[in-house]
C-alpha cells in the first residue's frame, strides 16, 4: 500500500510519533512511502507538487491556513489532487483534525474537516473516506494500526467524528492505575507521588476525553495520568483550552461531568462513594499493609 | 548579473528554501528562508502561566522536551525561590539527555549518511531513538509531548523498579552505541585526542568520517569560528569561543533579537555579532579532546561539526550513569512552591540538540503579557548580509559546484520547525 505524507503548519511530533511505533521494523514492510516528512520515500518533495501517481492513502498532518504556500504550490492544491486520487485520506493528529494548538494563532486557521466542534464544507467530498485520529500527538499504534486495518480491507467502526472505535471509544480514564481514588471521590491529589486523581483540583480531562492512552500506553510503558500529570484532552476538538492545570467548578462541584453521566446521578453517586472512606487510599501505597 | 538558484531543503523539521546567488560556479552568497509561523508566542499570550508546559513542548516534535524544561525553568524563575530538590533536578536531566541522543542517533542515520551516499539502515536510527523514548516515558509518562516538569519538580514518582528498567534500557543503549556508531570503550572514546585512532575503529562513525576524507570535504563548510553556549550546569559549560580563545562568562543582556522581512525566523546576536551554537560550539567551549583535534586541523568544517554531534553520545550516556547513580529516591518529586506570583519575569536556558535554547516569560496580572523563545536555529540559520553572514551562510559562500552544499548546511542541523513561532 502506497501512502504519501503531506504535513501543513506541524510541529512534526505525528512524525516522530510514528517511529516509535515498537513494531515499526515489521509494520513498514507492508507500506511503501511515496512521501514522508522524514523518512526515505520515492518521491522528492519537488515531485509531490509536480504530481506523482499512485496515492492509496494520503496522510494530512498539521493546522490548516488560508493561502498557506508549502514551497511552490499552495497546500489546499495538493491536498485536493492527492485526496481525489487516494483511496483513504487520515487526518493524523489534532491539528490537522479539528485545528489543534496552531489554530490559535492566527483566524482561518483550521482541520481538514473541523474547526474546533464546527464541521466545515469545504471538504465535504471526500468526507466519506476520511478518518479521523486526533492526539497531540496521534498514538503512533492508533495510525500504524488503522493503515493495517485498512491494508488488511478489514471494516473500521468510525463514530460521529470519524474516528475508528477500536482506539477511541475509550476514554483516558480507562486503564489510569488512579482510578480508584476517582472511584471512591477522594479528592486530595498531590504532585510527585503514586497517589490520587487530577480530576477534581488539577483539570485531569482523562473521564471524558477520547483516547487509548491508557489502554495502549505510550512508548509501550507509561501514561501521562500514571505518571500524575493531568490529561489535557488532547484528542478533543476543544483542545486546548485555558487554564489547563486546574479544575472548573461550580458550586464546588466539577463543571465538566465524566462522559455520559448525568450531574445529578453524579452528586448521589459521589455522596455514597465519599461515605466508604476507604483508609487505605489516605496512606500511600507503599506503606499500605 | 549573478545567477541565482532557489532550492527547497527537505527531510529536515519542515522544509526551508536556499536562494544561492553564483558567480561562475562559486556560491558567492545564500539566503535562508522559512516560510510559515505557527505563532506559539502569541498564543500563549493572554494564557495562564501554566498552560506554557502544554502548549511549548508543541514548538517543536523532536526538541518538545528541551522546549518543556525551558518552559519550567522559565517559570521557576519568577518564583523567588522554588524548592527544588535534587532528584527532581537530576531526572529532568536525565529526560534532556535522552531527547538529545534520539536527535544525534536521528541525524546522522536520516539525514548525515544518505548525503554522504553511505548505506544508512533506518533501524540504527529507530531502535536507539525508540529506547530513548522509552526511557523518557518511564520518568515522564509519555513521550514526545509531555508535561511533566512543573514548578517545583515533576509530576511523577519514580519507584526502583522504574529505575531497573531505565538502567536495563541504558545497557543497551551503550551496547548499540558500539554496535553502530564506533566500536569502542565508552570512556576511553571521551579521552580519546587523535583523529587516526577513531578512524582505525569499526563503525559507522570513522566509516562516514574515512569517507569525507576520501571525498576531500574534510575542509568544506568552515563558517565564522565564534561559538556561544547559554546553557552551563549540567553536562556542560556555559561560555563563547572565538576559534580556541576561551570566555566564560556570558551574559544574556547582550543577545539581541531581530525581525527579518519574509522570513519567519529572527535572526539573533550576542554584542552585535553572530554565532554558532550546537554541539560543535559546545565541545569547544568543553575543550573535548578530539573535537579540539579536529578543529586543529579543518577548523570549524563540516567534518568537525559531524564528529562533534556524535562525540556528544558517549558523553551523555556517561552523564546518564552518573545521574542514576546519584539519584537518592527518598527525596521529595515535588514541593509545592506555593501560588505563582501575579507579575513577574523569568528565563529558562537549556542545551536542546541543536543548541542554546532560551525562553523568557513576563506575567501581569497572573497572565502571560509576554513570551520569547529563541531557538538554536535562530543563531547558526540566521540571514546576515553579504560582509556579515550568519554561520550556515558562511558555511556556504564559497562552495564550488562539486563541493556537497546540501551536507554543509543540514550538517547544522537544520530545523524549520522551531523557527515558526
Amino acid at each position: 500500500m502506497r501512502l504519501l505524507w503531506l504535513s501543513a503548519l506541524s510541529c512534526n511530533g505525528n512524525v516522530h510519533s510514528l517511529l516509535n511505533y515498537p513494531q515499526y521494523e515489521q509494520w513498514q514492510k507492508g507500506f511503501e512511502w511515496l512521501y514522508h516528512p522524514l523518512l526515505p520515500s520515492l518521491h522528492t518533495f519537488e515531485e509531490v507538487e509536480d504530481g506523482v501517481k499512485g496515492c492509496d492513502v494520503l496522510i494530512v498532518d498539521g493546522t490548516l491556513e488560508q493561502n498557506l504556500l508549502k514551497h511552490r504550490r499552495p497546500f489546499s492544491e495538493l491536498l485536493e489532487r492527492y485526496a481525489t486520487e487516494a483511496k483513504h485520506i487520515l487526518t493524523v493528529g489534532t491539528c490537522a483534525t479539528f485545528g489543534g494548538i496552531f489554530a490559535k494563532g492566527e483566524a482561518g486557521r483550521t482541520g481538514v474537516h473541523f474547526c474546533g466542534e464546527a464541521r466545515r464544507g469545504e471538504y465535504e467530498w471526500f468526507w466519506q473516506k476520511s478518518i479521523s485520529l486526533p492526539g497531540c500527538p496521534v498514538q503512533p499504534e492508533a495510525l500504524a494500526g488503522t493503515l493495517s486495518l485498512l491494508a488488511a480491507g478489514e471494516p473500521i467502526p468510525l463514530d460521529e467524528l470519524r474516528r475508528p472505535k477500536y482506539y477511541y471509544a475509550y476514554t483516558v480514564h480507562d486503564g489510569c492505575t488512579r482510578n480508584e481514588y476517582f472511584e471512591y471521590k477522594i479528592d486530595e491529589h498531590r504532585f510527585g507521588t503514586l497517589e490520587g486523581c487530577m480530576f477534581y483540583e488539577h483539570g485531569c480531562q482523562g473521564t471524558y476525553t477520547h483516547g487509548s492512552c491508557n489502554k495502549i500506553l505510550w512508548n509501550g510503558l507509561n501514561s501521562k495520568t500514571r505518571n500524575g500529570q493531568p490529561c489535557m484532552g488532547c484528542t478533543e476538538p476543544d483542545f486546548p483550552k485555558e487554564g489547563l492545570w486546574s479544575t472548573p467548578k461550580h458550586m464546588g462541584i466539577p463543571v465538566r461531568m465524566p462522559l455520559g453521566v448525568p450531574r445529578r446521578a453524579y452528586l448521589t453517586l459521589a455522596g455514597i462513594a465519599k461515605a466508604f472512606r476507604i483508609e487505605r487510599f489516605y496512606k500511600p501505597l507503599m506503606e499500605e499493609e | 548579473m549573478a545567477r541565482t538558484r532557489l532550492e527547497l531543503i527537505e527531510k529536515i523539521e519542515g522544509e526551508a528554501e536556499v536562494l544561492y546567488e553564483y558567480e561562475g560556479e562559486r556560491i558567492s552568497f545564500a539566503q535562508i528562508r522559512f516560510l510559515n509561523s505557527r505563532h506559539i508566542e502569541k498564543i500563549l499570550q493572554g494564557r495562564e502561566p501554566l498552560d506554557a508546559l502544554v502548549i511549548n513542548p508543541r514548538v517543536c516534535g523532536i526538541c518538545g522536551h528541551a522546549h518543556l524544561i525551558a518552559t519550567v525553568r522559565a517559570l521557576e524563575d519568577c518564583f523567588e525561590r522554588v524548592p527544588l530538590s535534587q532528584k527532581a533536578e537530576a531526572v529532568r536531566e536525565m529526560t534532556l539527555s535522552l531527547e538529545l541522543i534520539q536527535n544525534h542517533f536521528k541525524w546522522f542515520y536520516l539525514t548525515v549518511l544518505p548525503l554522504l551516499g553511505l548505506e544508512a539502515p533506518i533501524q540504527r536510527a529507530l531502535e536507539p531513538s525508540r529506547l530513548a523514548g522509552e526511557m523518557i516515558a518511564l520518568m515522564a509518562g509519555q513521550y514526545p509531548h509531555n508535561s511533566y516538569a512543573i514548578p517545583g519538580g515533576i509530576t511523577g514518582e519514580i519507584t526502583p523498579v522504574d529505575l531497573l528498567e531505565f538502567r536495563a534500557r541504558l545497557e543497551r543503549l551503550k551496547l548499540l552505541f558500539r554496535q553502530s556508531l564506533i566500536d569502542v570503550d565508552l570512556e576511553a572514546f571521551v579521552r580519546c585526542e587523535r583523529i587516526e585512532e577513531m578512524l582505525s575503529k569499526e563503525g559507522d562513525l570513522p566509516r562516514a568520517m574515512r569517507h569525507i576524507l576520501k571525498r576531500g570535504w574534510e575542509r568544506v563548510g568552515q563558517s565564522l569560528d565564534h561559538f556561544i553556549v547559554f546553557g552551563g550546569g549540567g553536562l556542560f559549560t556555559e561560555g563563547k569561543s572565538i576559534g580556541t580563545r576561551l570566555q566564560e562568562s556570558i551574559n544574556l543582556r547582550y543577545l539581541k533579537e531581530e525581525a527579518l522581512e519574509g522570513n519567519a525566523a529572527k535572526r539573533v546576536s550576542y554584542r552585535g555579532r553572530y554565532y554558532e551554537t550546537g554541539p560543535l560550539a559546545r565541545a569547544m567551549v568543553l575543550k573535548t579532546p578530539l573535537i579540539r583535534e579536529a578543529h586543529r586541523r579543518y577548523k570549524d568544517s563540516l567534518f568537525s561539526r559531524i564528529l562533534a554531534r556524535i562525540c556528544e553520545v558517549p558523553r551523555l550516556l556517561r552523564y546518564l550513569e552518573t545521574l542514576c547513580d546519584g539519584l537518592d529516591l527518598s527525596e521529595a518529586s515535588y514541593t509545592d512552591p506555593g501560588p505563582f506570583p501575579a507579575s513577574a519575569q523569568g528565563t529558562g536556558i537549556v542545551e536542546a540538540a541543536r543548541g542554546s535554547l532560551i525562553h523568557r516569560v513576563t506575567i501581569e496580572e497572573g497572565r502571560i503579557s509576554r513570551y520569547q523563545i529563541v531557538t538554536p536555529t535562530q543563531w547558526n540559520l540566521g540571514n546576515g548580509t553579504r560582509e556579515n553572514p550568519c554561520p550556515a551562510q558562511k558555511a556556504l559562500m564559497g562552495l564550488q559546484r562539486n563541493d556537497p552544499a546540501e551536507l554543509v548546511f543540514k550538517a547544522f542541523d537544520v530545523c524549520s520547525v522551531c523557527t515558526t513561532k
